[in-house]
């Protein structure tokens, strides 16, 4: 592997990783997957497929942001919106 | 409009409270006793500056925030290389029983470039500063690392 590309492999692993530590099912889990796909490619040589791979992951990186995005949108719309939305229809809680 | 306020809240006190001229209004408005619990105002690490913010009283009165800033004691050698060594132990996928400070990640433990990089992000953690992945590929050791510590925090023998 280039030595560039090593760097940018090596960096998008590190990034990943941080990621990984707000996944919702759990830090470890995402280590495990990311780790088993990242050595499912170690063997890979060509400077061009490892180009497209190290695309792959910049766009898992901006996956995973919108699904933290999304996460905290929802979260924050249940909590207030769907209160204030509730008062203004005068409709309460349903009896569990 | 606060100033007068303030002013309003002064003269209902008891007179015992405010003991200053009547004539100065910029000391009448600070005059407002001001109960306070010392406590942290910020938090953020153990490793990190705690800010303490304690109070000191004039004119038995008029509250004054006197910060006081504390760190921990200066890092050694040898403490970096015990929370080195530490940190070490808790991966997974090193045997303690190898680890030794001039053992080599990849040659010594069987790690790969991976594990190489999980362990300094590690670091990072601990020692609260980022490490650059140019000068990261070059730590190979645990005694590069605590080496790397000791003079990016100028720590001398």
């Amino acid at each position: 592997m280039a030595n560039p590309l090593r760097r940018e492999v090596r960096q998008l692993y590190k990034n990943l990783l941080y990621l990984g530590r707000e996944y919702p099912q759990g830090a470890d889990y995402f280590r495990e997957r990311l780790n088993s796909a990242f050595m499912k490619n170690k063997d890979v040589t060509d400077p061009k497929e490892i180009r497209k791979l190290v695309d792959c992951g910049e766009v898992v990186i901006k996956e995973l942001g919108t699904l933290y995005y999304l996460r905290e949108y929802r979260t924050m719309k249940k909590r207030f919106y769907e209160e204030e939305l509730l008062g203004l229809l005068n409709i309460g809680r349903p009896i569990d | 409009m606060a100033s007068r306020v303030l002013a309003q809240c002064v003269r209902q006190l008891p007179r015992s409270s405010v003991r200053l001229s009547s004539g100065n209004i910029a000391l009448r408005t600070a005059a407002v006793p001001v109960l306070f619990n010392p406590r942290p105002l910020s938090f953020i690490a153990s490793s990190q500056r705690t800010r303490w913010t304690e109070q000191t009283r004039i004119s038995s009165s008029v509250g004054v925030f006197c910060r006081q800033y504390g760190d921990l004691p200066p890092l050694t050698i040898e403490s970096i290389k015990e929370r080195v060594m530490y940190v070490l132990k808790l991966y997974d996928k090193i045997n303690p029983e190898k680890l030794a400070t001039s053992s080599h990640f990849l040659k010594d433990l069987g790690l790969d470039s991976l594990d190489q990089v999980e362990i300094i992000m590690a670091m990072e953690d601990e020692f609260g500063f980022e490490i650059p992945d140019v000068e990261a590929e070059k730590l190979m050791s645990p005694q590069d690392i605590v080496q790397y510590i000791a003079d990016k925090k100028d720590v001398y023998e």
